[in-house]
């Protein structure tokens, strides 16, 4: 059992999201980072889609009431466990009693804290993410409140974690070369043309060409971008389709928005492309004011990064695992 | 003082029979520069492991060991430009290092308060368990 | 105020239509969207309801998403050769015979006019019908569930009479009631969140149609027909 201390407005229990429900106009939701999830997930031995807690507004307060084993991941601050500094994306013990604290991180958007065992809320179809347009999922389908005591799930079986904690390079760094970034660092976010690109003729050039700066109008559901508008050579009537997170629509105005995690589930505005999925975690840590470049990319391309990300990810769970056996093993 | 000559493999020849004879399982020698460890195995005869040089005993000086075999980071891979700073004092629970196993990191906690006054690995290095990673001279 | 269904009596007709070209395009690595030539109509929708039983059972399929005359499939990864998949599912097209849902039908009942029909003046002046015309054209069609989505359980019925067609808002009202029911293009619906939309009220429906915790959350599926009963005429 945990009980929030301390909270900003729109933080949530968020998990990898309930695909599958998208053909009766439920969005698949789920953590902007899910990167993140999947890691903290295996540093403190959960499946690795596992409940989190997702806060995207600072600072944040939790009191834990059982001795509990957490990882802080996503952002790139420093956590406080009763006042002293820990690492991200390291998973430690906690005392009963103990307050964790999460500060406005420096540079990105979004922290994920994991508690071993996950947050135990409902599961609706097949999540326990927080939609929070249709009011329904996580705690209660709303966003977490100061004086929420939330119960975690019993860890089955768990290997001890050591003693100085044991904690993951974050993808930002261990991936260097598979995710680049301007040298002024302006984001580079891989897309590919999507079904009404041509429609934009030399627009359409000026869609990747351009530098894109994230609007203060964006959340879950959406970022919209700021920027010289672009504009389609005729209007063409859409008729509403199935859209995605990582889809670039342009509405009439010309800026476009990349719908995210809660994307609507349907469209009508016309699409110039699609971000690869690789790189939508990198969208969830951009914060508002941020600058971000569409690089053109292939199918090949797209699965040459989702390959990396799952060795990555694989190298975690089964290195974590060896290394907590050894030194249980030694101990 | 004289000290003993623990590159030379004689010596430890006699050492590791004494240890046999008197029925001891193994013995290990940490210094600031290196690390000698002696294990005696039933029916392989001994395993003997030589790291460094073993230089002058510091009675009063604890070393931090390698918790496990891996690479050693001095400071954390996602850190840049701090650079570290040695001696500097150091309470038990604060993370002195690390071990880097692919893309997993094995903070090293310091275990005791004092001054953390020497490296005794490279940045970089693949240690191995027990390798001598920092030697903390204990303060009152 | 209560929703009746009950098995689809109504005859199905031979249909003859012909289908027209589709054409696939990509959404990201593993979405594909397929889009029908031709007109949004009843015989289009039915190729594209049997579109997406055939494509759902495909193994290297995660999720079909059915749009209006079109469909979007979510494989499970990031396909090697994307033109592969599109020669798939053009073929899929090509071959799939029209399929007839056999749904339920669902009664809703409506207070047209009154405070929640906040656009049935303009529906009126678009039209050139009187407000009493406008609310019996609505209620008097009989219509389809042609596919769900944009919030959890809409369904966009078709089959409204074309003299009430109404385009949608240029400028979205910012608060829409949950219930609304709504005139968007050729379509037509029940809001089923409050919040800003783009489509036309006339009138309200007191109907529970998601429900979260159900094994189906949703009370519309594809293929249902959907009347609308008048329980208030307030004008």
């Amino acid at each position: 059992m945990i009980e929030i201390v301390e909270t900003g407005p729109f933080n949530t229990v968020q998990d990898l999201g309930r695909p599958g429900y998208r053909d009766i106009g439920v969005s698949a939701g789920g953590a902007m980072d899910p990167l993140a999830v999947r890691i903290g997930n295996i540093l403190v031995g959960n499946p690795q889609d596992a409940a989190a807690i997702e806060i995207q507004m600072f600072p944040f307060k939790l009191r834990f009431e059982v001795p509990t084993v957490f990882a802080v991941t996503g952002a790139d601050g420093q956590p406080l466990l009763e006042g002293r500094a820990l690492l991200s994306w390291c998973a430690y013990r906690a005392e009963a009693g103990q307050i964790l604290e999460l500060k406005q991180p420096p540079k990105l958007a979004r922290a994920y804290i994991v508690l071993g065992g996950g947050i135990d809320v409902p599961v609706l179809m097949g999540s326990r993410s927080t939609a929070l347009r249709g009011g329904f999922g996580g705690n209660a389908g709303r966003p977490l409140m100061k004086g929420d005591r939330i119960e975690v799930c019993a860890l089955p079986q768990p290997l001890p974690l050591p003693a100085g904690g044991i904690a993951a390079v974050a993808p930002a760094t261990a991936l260097r070369d598979a995710f680049p970034v301007a040298d002024d660092g302006t984001l580079l976010i891989r897309a590919i043309p999507a079904g009404e690109h041509e429609l934009f003729a030399d627009d359409g050039e000026a869609f990747w060409s351009q530098v894109w700066r994230i609007s203060s109008r964006s959340d879950r559901t959406g970022y919209r971008l700021s920027g010289a508008p672009i504009k389609p050579v005729k209007t063409v009537e859409m008729r509403s389709h199935g859209v995605v997170p990582g889809v670039v629509q342009v509405p009439p105005g010309g800026e476009p928005i990349i719908q995210m995690s809660d994307a609507n589930t349907a469209g009508g505005y016309p699409k110039i492309a699609g971000v690869i999925e690789a790189d939508l975690w990198r969208l969830g840590q951009a914060r508002a004011g941020s600058r971000l470049r569409f690089v053109r990319s292939t199918h090949a391309e797209a699965r040459a990064v989702e390959q990396i990300v799952s060795r990555y990810v694989e190298d975690i769970e089964r290195t974590s695992q060896m290394v907590k056996r050894a030194l249980k093993a030694m101990t | 003082m004289s000290t003993i000559d623990f590159s030379d493999p004689a010596t430890i020849a006699a050492l590791t029979e004494a240890l046999t004879a008197a029925g001891v399982d193994g013995l290990e020698v940490s210094g600031p520069v290196g690390q000698l460890r002696l294990v005696v195995s039933k029916g392989e005869g001994p395993h003997i492991r030589l790291t460094g040089g073993i230089g002058a005993n510091q009675a009063k000086a604890v070393t931090v060991k390698a918790p496990i075999a891996g690479c050693f980071c001095a400071i954390h891979p996602s850190v840049s430009e701090e650079t570290e700073t040695l001696p500097r004092r150091v309470s038990d629970k604060d993370v002195v290092g690390f071990i880097r196993i692919g893309s997993v990191l094995l903070p090293v906690p310091a275990g005791r308060s004092g001054l953390l006054a020497r490296r005794l690995a490279e940045p970089g290095a693949l240690v191995g368990f027990g390798d001598p990673l920092f030697e903390i001279e204990p303060q009152p | 105020m209560i929703a009746t269904s009950k098995p689809l009596v109504s005859s199905h007709q031979i249909v003859t239509a012909t289908k027209g070209r589709a054409r696939v395009s990509f959404i990201g690595g593993r979405s594909f969207l397929l889009e029908a030539a031709g007109e949004f109509d009843l015989p289009a929708q039915r190729f594209i309801w049997a579109l997406s039983h055939v494509v759902r059972d495909w193994a290297d399929v995660a999720e079909v998403i059915p749009g209006m005359t079109n469909l979007l499939a979510i494989f499970t990864a990031t396909p090697e050769d994307p033109e592969f998949i599109v020669g798939r599912l053009l073929e899929a097209w090509d071959s799939v015979p029209s399929l007839d849902l056999s749904g339920k039908t669902i009664e809703i009942s409506v207070h047209y006019g009154g405070a929640y029909a906040t656009d049935l003046a303009a529906v009126c002046d678009f039209s050139g019908l009187s407000d009493r015309e406008v609310v019996r054209l609505h209620h008097d069609a009989t219509y389809r569930v042609f596919a769900l989505g944009s919030a959890p359980g809409f369904g966009y019925l078709h089959g409204l009479d074309a003299r009430i067609y109404m385009p949608r808002k240029t400028v979205p009202s910012l608060k829409m009631e949950k219930g609304c029911v709504t005139i968007g293009g050729m379509q037509t619906g029940v809001a089923m969140l409050t919040g800003p939309n783009g489509w036309n009220s006339i009138g309200y429906a007191d109907l529970q149609m998601f429900d979260p915790t159900s094994s189906t959350p949703a009370l519309m599926a594809p293929g249902d027909t959907v009347r609308f009963v008048p329980d208030r005429i307030e004008l």
